[in-house]
């Protein structure tokens, strides 16, 4: 990954250089500006497409990196991940029509209840939402694109194939089954033998990776590329939803990445953690996947009130009331849903302290969105509301959503939360809130379907749809709170429900049928549909209505910007983008190229992120069965990598021009250029990913007794070497560093060498000790003791192998003579080998001295 | 900048990272040395970050973050850590 | 805090104690109430501002309504806003701590001294529930219990992730390996309950149930009398308190 983020270092200047911007006002003094009224309202032609191939040809959706068409993919297939789960789920209401069951064997059916949960929550809602974050949020910034094109289709391809792993893992005996909670010890391999249950958990594993990427994406976009005006606070509230969204996810998932890590590393490497007999274990899986799951719950929800605030302020043609207070609260509810994740854990064995705590900061966390709630509502209040399909998905997604959270409110009190645990009470509040979520996003998917295709919906058809919708809502999931005493993902429960499961059946059913109606609406509205104009709604005030449906890929006429107190495009006046002739340029080696190529040069093209998609695939499938003895599985996991090296490099080698500078607005990381500031969140995010493994193993060693613990290495001596050798490696970039800004070529390639030699001294290091520890008996799946430490150190030592492979690519370049002229590669590597550095210094004593 | 520093800093990490261990062999009281330890090894951390990763020169904002990540591990960890009964 | 709520906790009939049926009761027909009322108020005024301030054909003003390209700012003032969020904290709030008596009743109902309790042993294992009395008798997918008496249940796994519950006596917790979850129950009256497993725990986990027999207190006595000298599969796990 970290190889990725050094490459596109396209932008050719600091933006620390560029804040003031004024040049764009003062060069071409003649008339520069458009205001929103007279834009052309025209899509532009087909043939303006700066070297895509047409959107009819299937390339271009391989190749294309432009946001709005990632936006496109990422909604079209969510979609498809829609029909997948709701299938399963019908399958779901089919077998609950009778007690005991009808058409599903058990396996089957708790199948069906772990792949519905999963591809709802992660392959549907979140793609869905980042489907119109990608598409929007550009648009509502004044950027041209992300920060990093190719990252953000390889997020999505990476989306893609985790789909595909999931769907694949159906074919391996069964797919996972044990709840999209995925509760230890039942998801280690004792209990879940199938090879599809593994595959299950690795389609996870590379959701969790297109997300990482994504949101490290979309926050050096956020946070740099806003138009001149466009300061944090003024932000339209969909972009807002998004950029708390994006930061959630950055640490959220990190957690996540942890426990798929250790669980994948019980499941093929045969480590302990979350095995039976593993102290605390099922504990700490419950700490880790609910540490990241209660945050997930606001990263699914988010966006959909983002949209349904800009939907409310449209159709009700008033501002949002209290719109700073709005804001304040989803910040709020951003940073509190880092310490709640103990309240899904109430009856477990953890203390009444501690359990009081978590019971305040869930009523702390629930209080925020009253006031969300009052601001909508009172957003109507003197408007002109015009109930048009977008408006009455809003509005019904916000009846919905207060009686999810009234039930949520049951939730939070304790004693009641003990009788509600594991029933349909909490089926029925959690598809309130998160379908609620859904049904907003349904709005914003009318809203701005005639942005994205240019063609307007059929209205009729529309407010069918939504007939038929809320209708078959409340059907399917009210009748689960009056038989709300049938246990979760059980089909078995009392003759006395038998009535209400029948009409939540039957609700399914109206439910489905209403997508039906969408689906046929949309896609006939895209063949016959009328035009539609930039902007099909009265009031519509954001940026992206301000542009032609469909925008031009190039998004904006001039250069967007809100000094004038309202948007206008200027003059692009000094053009940004460099020359982009030299080959070197994939680097960063190559600096402000030069003027007046205009945009015509900005690259929107790529293969190399779908076909680093595909090699993952391989990647995964391969070690996904390496422990059965079927050869085909490590030959196709060794191909993959393989394939996966080449792709990754051949990616990084590619001369590919991203959006450039000068930005208007990069509060508060002026001067922080995107690549170092990708850079930087990456390291972020691997904080938290290395935090919850050392808390994994803290937690583990305090359940064990901590001084009980048996210390693997038996000398703290191999291990300080190891300590040493790291340093002198992190000293080395730094002279590397020094010698690149002095421009002395003999010295980055000296260094760089010593760099890389003493990375191979440190794994040679580490390599006799284990091999010592394995003649010992002290192999990985020896205790739970040797389980954290390999684990642990090894997570690290593959941090090394990465940033050794880049030292390899760097070194090479260096003696072609890169760098001398600009050393920011050098520097950004120079980061991720010093947090590697870091890293080892607190695994130093945790794991071999105390 | 100044390649002394850097110098500097390295000889200083060398030996915090030997004094680690002396601390281990010098037969303290286990939580004392474990204490001593930790805040060695973040002092080094601190270093590394500050002036290795130049942190010290970049706006303050990245180093929240990071801290942040921090912040949100040890509320992990800690929370976790204290709900065993 | 705990100080505040000891205060509340003295005004005794306020804070709903008993059976685990009857606090489960009371406090969740209070909840559904005020509930209700809440969502029936808010969804009502929703519907009624959707009507009132419906388009209408006069198109005339568009003063003070957003403008396309605008810079996105806020409308109206936040008055209404707070007051009417203050309102729905302090339901909230109330409603929470008011249950937290509650909570620490059910978490240390010692202060009822006045029975004597039955404490039995609880390990799930796939797919069953395996029930240890204090003296060292085993049951699998029944428990026996006498009427009137308090059961504390010490509930543990054997190998994966269930959770034990009996519905209808509002006893629940989660059994995990290595760890007690602890829990209790009170039945007034005598019958057999269901008890079944509420967290995914395998293939089996739709039928992972067992049988609850409230029993007279002496019909109780009687069988478990008989059950000291001739267990089953009884061999003691060593649970020492009665």
């Amino acid at each position: 990954m970290t190889g990725d983020t050094t490459d596109d270092t396209d932008d050719p200047r600091p933006g620390g250089e560029t804040s003031g911007s004024a040049d764009g006002e003062s060069t071409r003094g003649d008339g520069g500006t458009a205001t929103v009224g007279d834009l052309p309202t025209t899509a532009p032609d087909e043939d303006h497409e700066h070297g895509l191939p047409p959107k009819s040809s299937i390339k271009r959706w391989l190749v294309t990196t432009n946001h709005k068409d990632v936006g496109i993919l990422y909604i079209v297939t969510s979609l498809f991940f829609l029909i997948f789960g709701g299938v399963l789920a019908m399958l779901i209401r089919v077998q609950l029509l009778e007690p005991g069951g009808t058409i599903l064997s058990d396996m089957a059916y708790n199948q069906a209840v772990t792949v519905h949960g999963l591809l709802m929550v992660f392959w549907f809602l979140s793609p869905f939402a980042f489907g119109f974050a990608n598409y929007i949020v550009p648009l509502q910034l004044g950027a041209d694109d992300l920060a990093f094109p190719r990252l953000n289709a390889l997020s999505y391809w990476l989306y893609l194939v985790s789909g595909l792993l999931l769907a694949i893992s159906f074919f391996q005996g069964n797919s996972f089954s044990g709840g999209w909670t995925m509760y230890a010890p039942l998801n280690v391999p004792v209990y879940t033998p199938s090879v599809g249950a593994t595959t299950t958990v690795f389609a996870l594993l590379l959701f969790t990776a297109s997300v990482t990427v994504g949101s490290v994406n979309f926050l050096t976009t956020m946070h740099r590329m806003r138009a001149e005006g466009m300061t944090l606070r003024r932000m339209p509230l969909f972009t807002w939803s998004i950029l708390l969204t994006v930061w959630m996810m950055l640490f959220a998932f990190a957690a996540l990445l942890a426990a798929l890590m250790i669980l994948s590393a019980d499941r093929v490497l045969g480590t302990m953690y979350f095995a039976t007999e593993s102290p605390g274990g099922s504990l700490l899986w419950t700490h880790l996947f609910w540490f990241f799951g209660h945050p997930e719950v606001y990263i699914v929800f988010f966006p959909a009130l983002g949209a349904m605030a800009e939907i409310f302020q449209t159709f009700t043609g008033r501002r949002l009331v209290g719109r700073k207070w709005f804001i304040g609260a989803m910040l709020l509810v951003a940073l509190q849903s880092f310490v709640v994740w103990m309240h899904h854990m109430f009856l477990t064995s953890i203390n009444l302290q501690i359990k009081t705590l978590f019971m305040a900061t869930t009523i702390g966390i629930s209080l925020p969105f009253d006031l969300m709630v009052f601001a909508l509502i009172y957003t109507m209040i003197k408007g002109r509301i015009r109930f048009s399909t977008p408006f009455l998905f809003a509005f019904g997604g916000l009846v919905l959503f207060i009686l999810g959270g009234i039930t949520g409110v049951f939730l939070g009190a304790v004693v009641l939360d003990y009788e509600f645990r594991g029933t349909y009470w909490v089926v029925a509040h959690f598809h309130y809130v998160m379908v609620g979520g859904v049904t907003g996003l349904v709005g914003g998917l009318y809203y701005w379907y005639p942005k994205i295709t240019g063609k307007m919906y059929d209205e009729f058809l529309g407010k069918v749809h939504f007939g038929l919708y809320f209708v078959g809502f409340n059907l399917l999931y009210f009748p689960m709170f009056v038989a709300w005493e049938t246990p979760r993902r059980v089909f078995d429960y009392p003759e006395a429900f038998v009535g209400w499961h029948q009409v939540a059946t039957v609700g399914a059913f109206v439910l489905g049928v209403s997508f039906l109606v969408m689906f046929y609406n949309l896609y006939a509205s895209l063949i016959s549909g009328e035009d539609a104009d930039a902007c099909p709604w009265a009031y519509g005030s954001t940026a992206e209505w301000a542009v032609p449906s469909p925008p031009p890929l190039e998004n904006f006429p001039g250069r967007p910007s809100y000094g004038g107190g309202a948007l206008e495009f200027l003059d692009r006046g000094r053009t940004t983008t460099d020359g982009g002739e030299t080959e070197a340029a994939t680097d960063g080696g190559v600096k402000a190229g030069g003027h007046g190529h205009g945009h015509e040069e900005v690259s929107h093209a790529s293969i190399w992120p779908f076909a680093i998609g595909i090699a993952s695939l391989f990647v995964l499938v391969g070690l996904s069965g390496v422990r059965t003895g079927n050869v085909a599985y490590p030959a196709t996991f060794v191909g993959g990598l393989i394939l996966l090296l080449y792709t990754l490099v051949a990616m990084t080698r590619e001369s590919f021009h991203g959006p450039s500078g000068p930005f208007g607005e990069s509060w508060p990381f002026e001067g922080v250029e995107n690549t170092k500031l990708g850079m930087w969140l990456f390291l972020g995010s691997d904080v938290v990913l290395f935090g919850a493994f050392i808390g994994s193993y803290v937690f583990t060693r305090v359940a064990y007794g901590w001084q009980a613990w048996h210390v693997v290495p038996h000398d703290p001596i191999p291990g300080l070497m190891n300590t040493y050798i790291l340093l002198t490696s992190s000293f080395a970039v730094v002279l590397a560093m020094v010698a690149a800004q002095k421009g002395n070529r003999n010295g980055v390639v000296a260094s760089l060498a010593v760099t890389l030699l003493l990375g191979i001294g440190f794994l040679g290091n580490k390599g006799i000790e284990w091999w010592e520890l394995y003649h010992e008996g002290e192999w990985v799946a020896t205790s739970i003791e040797t389980s954290t430490f390999y684990l642990t150190t090894g997570l690290h030592a593959a941090h090394v192998i990465v940033g050794l492979i880049i030292a390899v690519y760097m070194l090479v370049r260096a003696w072609n003579g890169a760098y001398l002229d600009d050393d920011r590669p050098v520097e950004y590597f120079g980061l991720y080998w010093h947090f590697v550095d870091i890293v080892w210094l607190f695994l130093f004593p945790l794991f071999y001295i105390l | 900048m100044d390649t002394k520093l850097y110098t500097a800093i390295y000889v200083v990490l060398f030996v915090a990272a030997t004094a680690q261990v002396l601390v281990e062999f010098a037969g303290l009281a286990y939580w004392t040395a474990l204490a001593i330890i930790m805040v060695l090894s973040l002092g080094k951390a601190v270093l590394v970050a500050a002036y290795y990763q130049h942190l010290r020169y970049e706006p303050r904002s990245v180093t929240y973050v990071m801290v942040s990540g921090l912040l949100a591990a040890l509320a992990l960890t800690l929370a976790a850590a204290y709900s065993i009964t | 805090m705990t100080g505040e709520f000891a205060v509340v906790m003295q005004v005794g009939e306020f804070v709903p104690r008993g059976t685990r049926q009857a606090v489960f009761q009371q406090i969740y027909w209070v909840f559904l109430v005020l509930g209700t009322l809440v969502g029936v108020v808010v969804v009502g005024y929703m519907l009624y501002l959707a009507v009132a301030y419906r388009a209408g054909p006069d198109e005339a003003d568009d003063d003070g309504r957003p403008k396309l390209g605008e810079i996105p700012q806020g409308g109206g003032k936040g008055r209404k806003l707070f007051l009417s969020f203050a309102l729905s904290a302090v339901i909230v709030i109330s409603l929470i701590v008011w249950t937290y008596g509650t909570l620490l009743f059910v978490e240390q109902p010692a202060s009822a001294q006045e029975q004597e309790e039955l404490e039995v042993e609880v390990t799930g294992r796939q797919f069953q529930w395996v029930f240890t009395y204090p003296n060292g008798h085993q049951t699998t997918g029944e428990l026996r219990v006498p009427k009137d008496t308090r059961v504390r249940l010490g509930v543990t796994s054997a190998d994966v992730f269930p959770n034990f519950g009996i519905p209808a006596l509002r006893a629940k917790t989660d059994a995990i390996p290595g760890q007690t979850s602890d829990t209790w129950f009170m039945a007034e009256e005598t019958g057999t309950y269901a008890a079944h497993c509420y967290e995914l725990c395998g293939s089996g986990h739709s039928d992972m149930n067992a049988d609850v027999v409230v029993m007279e207190e002496e019909e109780f006595q009687q069988w478990y009398e008989n059950t000291s000298n001739g267990s089953e599969n009884g061999n003691g796990n060593g649970n020492e308190s009665a």
